[in-house]
């Protein structure tokens, strides 16, 4: 008849069922939520048939199934991961985001290891043939799943420290490190005699790292990153945007990662000069039309021996409530010879309202007129 | 109660297998049925989004590619699958002994590892060139920024003097480029991810939040090219239309010249000039009208960015120069007027187009409709009591409570904006 596996998603289909026609008659029917009940109750109704169908796969025989009837099932820790699991997804509900997500993890982590588990335990009369029939099936999930949630730590840990130590202390703690992991991953697979010690150096490891990540994630990131993500930087007033260094924009990298492919136009200093390419035309420019409203990046190439630095003009502002005018706008980092930085820009009003809006390089004549229609 | 079984009688035997013979023809003919309906469907004569119909260069290198990969690819098909359906019937579970089981032959596998690779290499040729043709950019002879937001498209033409653009345009909804340039699109989008294709013109591309993709157009000639967003973008993605408006290069100069005339105002007393106060009121908080200015004289200027979550709205400079509105959904032209200009000849086309909405040929029904209740018109997320996810900024356009009279007046001013 119904096979264990079968069982549960039946049920789960009958809850999903149930839960999408309240929800779509109490909540809203046009709800996102109610397509996902009802897409619940629909997957959950196709596994249900094909656990039943196949018998959850491993029960081969009726004898097979007989005697999982008559044997007990094995003590388990799953219900406890699985109670515990729901009550993190109340307190998430009541408390935060982040406790809901891992309480959910931890609850569908708990009652998939549990069916499987009681599914493995009634395979047979066999307890060590039940054991290899649960580990075939979630043998396959359980390693990957773990390493991947143990890779996650380390490297948010990892990531934790590398946001507050200093740029120049960055690389050399990033090469230590990689040495580190080299030299334990060349030892377990040279000197497998020594497993035990190296496992103890791992453990020593991950201790440290944990220690390193939770304090460095205390002490909060380095000052720049942390003025850069309290500070939006365009909408600073234009300030020590000159050809000399900036205490300011010197030390604030651009918090966007865009690519190269997703600039809209180029602009070059060369020889003393300063000139424009749009992305799709062949000749230099000496206008770029930027959307308006609409984050836009532009291409900085330093092609001069001395260092320079691109600014957008983006027109004026009226201080508070005074008449007075304080000039917008941003810039990048002092860039030096043959390199480049990305300077994003987002300008709400249309340069006939706002403007004249510009790009220029300070120490260099000329400039790349801005039209925002 | 008990049942005791039933002979099974030669009547009965025969009435069994005549049911199944019965249920047979039945599913023979549903199936029969649903792929002759399938058929049929291909053979529509109002398709104006046909992938099969090229109208320009770049449509016409895919549909080169098709007609070379869809026989292969179709006579692959069906010998797989007429081999598999042979095997299955062939060598059914009759109750036979299982025959002996062999690893593999090499010769067989040999011939099917390379048949099919020639066969890919054969597709992939044709297939890469076709890519790299259609990536070029270095032949391009005018660029148009076009932005998809929630749910529709702007156009901005930046200054192209070649083109008789000395200062920029801006417009939505339809798309209009001169036959025979080689026009590169510059996809980019205010919030999601949107897709641009006109079938007729060249394939699809996304337009994503902060990248450029580029997308190349070329119309053979004058007439109207509908496409569609192809990447679903919320609520009123199906409704998120486009029209290509391939115009001669004479028709779009006057196109050109006419975008780039400076707003007048209407009149004094009249019903326009109380319509564009009420648009001033009402509707500039969002809606951009190049060169409107308020009863100082001084400019306005919209502010979509403080009110709508992509930033923008549409520009509403010379509407009337464009024949739908609402992303491309609604017709601003009634249904006459629309067929005049859909079905003209290549000749005729532009001068037709070029005439813009008349008073005869406005579809004020629409355009009331709209203004009287816009999320009734066209699905968006514009309950004021339900923006707490956009911090209070609508997507898509609110209903503005305009009474009739206000109505009125504002489709008077609209119709005056050339």
């Amino acid at each position: 008849m119904f096979t264990p596996g079968s069982k549960y998603f039946l049920g789960l289909t009958g809850l999903a069922l149930v839960s999408a026609v309240l929800y779509t008659f109490l909540v809203n029917p046009s709800d996102l939520g109610a397509y996902a009940l009802f897409g619940l109750f629909l997957n959950a109704a196709v596994v249900a048939g094909f656990s039943f169908f196949t018998r959850d796969g491993d029960a081969d025989t009726v004898e097979e199934a007989i005697a999982a009837n008559t044997e007990a099932s094995a003590p388990s820790f799953w219900p406890i991961v699985f109670a515990l699991g729901g009550a993190l997804v109340l307190l998430g509900l009541a408390t935060n985001e982040v406790v809901f997500v891992i309480g959910l993890g931890v609850f569908a982590g708990g009652a998939i290891e549990w069916a499987i588990q009681n599914w493995a335990d009634r395979a047979s009369a066999d307890s060590s043939f039940n054991s290899f029939v649960r580990h075939r099936a979630v043998g396959a999930l359980d390693y990957p799943g773990l390493a991947a949630v143990a890779l996650g730590v380390i490297a948010y840990l990892f990531s934790r420290i590398m946001l507050t130590v200093s740029k120049e202390q960055a690389p050399i703690i990033f090469i230590i490190a990689a040495a580190i992991v080299l030299t334990v991953g060349v030892l377990i697979g040279s000197k497998p005699e020594m497993r035990g010690k190296t496992s103890l150096i791992v453990v020593a490891g991950v201790l440290v790292l944990a220690i390193a990540g939770v304090s460095s994630g205390i002490s909060g990131e380095r000052h720049e990153l942390a003025v850069v993500s309290e500070e939006n930087p365009y909408a600073v007033a234009n300030r020590e945007c000159g050809a000399e260094a900036s205490a300011h924009y010197d030390h604030i990298a651009n918090n966007k990662v865009p690519l190269k492919s997703a600039v809209l136009a180029t602009i070059f200093v060369k020889e003393g000069k300063i000139s424009a390419q749009m992305v799709g035309l062949k000749k230099d420019v000496d206008t770029i039309t930027i959307p308006r409203s609409n984050a836009t990046s532009i291409l900085f190439r330093n092609l001069d021996k001395e260092e320079h630095r691109l600014v957008a003009n983006l027109g004026e502002v009226k201080v508070g409530s005074t008449d007075v005018m304080e000039k917008v706008g941003t810039c990048t980092q002092l860039t030096g010879k043959d390199q480049e930085q990305v300077l994003t820009v987002s300008i709400p009003k249309p340069s006939f309202a706002n403007g004249p809006y510009s790009l220029t390089v300070p120490g260099i004549d000329g400039e790349i007129k801005v039209v925002v229609p | 109660m008990s049942h005791t079984p039933q002979p099974q009688t030669t009547e009965n035997a025969m009435d069994t297998v005549s049911h199944v013979k019965n249920s047979r023809r039945r599913i023979a003919a549903t199936l029969a049925g649903v792929a002759g309906t399938i058929a049929l469907a291909g053979c529509a004569q109002n398709a104006p989004q046909d992938t099969w119909v090229p109208k320009g260069d770049n449509a016409q290198k895919i549909d080169t590619l098709q007609k070379i990969v869809f026989p292969i690819a179709g006579i692959v098909g069906v010998l797989v699958l007429a081999l598999a359906a042979y095997i299955f019937i062939k060598f059914r579970d009759k109750g036979q002994a299982i025959p002996a089981q062999s690893h593999g032959k090499p010769t067989v596998e040999i011939i099917l590892t390379i048949v099919p690779a020639l066969i890919l290499t054969v597709v992939g040729v044709f297939t890469f060139r076709t890519i790299m043709d259609l990536a070029k950019t270095e032949d391009t002879q005018m660029v148009i920024n076009v932005t998809g937001q929630q749910w529709w498209w702007e156009y901005d033409y930046p200054v192209q003097t070649e083109q008789g653009i000395s200062q920029p345009i801006i417009t939505s909804g339809q798309l209009v480029l001169p036959v025979g340039t080689n026009v590169l699109l510059r996809e980019t989008s205010r919030d999601v991810i949107h897709s641009y294709w006109i079938p007729a013109l060249n394939g699809k591309k996304d337009a994503v939040p902060g990248r450029i993709h580029l997308l190349r157009l070329q119309a053979d000639k004058p007439g109207i090219y509908a496409g569609q967003c192809t990447e679903f973008c919320g609520l009123s993605h199906a409704n998120m239309r486009m029209e290509a408006i391939a115009l001669s290069k004479e028709d779009f100069a006057k196109w050109v010249a006419n975008q780039q005339k400076a707003y007048t105002s209407p009149a004094e007393g009249t019903k326009a000039k109380e319509g564009e106060t009420v648009f001033i009121n009402q509707c500039s908080r969002c809606h951009q009208v190049n060169g409107l200015k308020d009863a100082n004289g001084k400019a306005i200027i919209s502010a979509p960015d403080e009110n709508v979550y992509a930033g923008a709205a549409p520009n509403l400079s010379h509407l009337m120069s464009r024949n739908t509105f609402a992303g491309a959904m609604f017709d601003l032209v009634n249904q006459k007027c629309r067929d005049d200009v859909w079905n003209a000849s290549s000749d005729a086309f532009g001068a037709k187009y070029l005439t813009g909405v008349t008073t005869d040929c406005l579809n004020e029904k629409n355009l009331r409709a709209w203004l009287r209740n816009a999320p009734a018109m066209k699905p968006m997320y514009s309950d004021p009591t339900k923006l707490a996810k956009t911090g209070g900024k609508y997507r898509g356009m609110p209903n503005l409570g305009l009474s009739e009279d206000d109505i009125d007046k504002v489709v008077a001013y609209l119709s005056t904006l050339k």
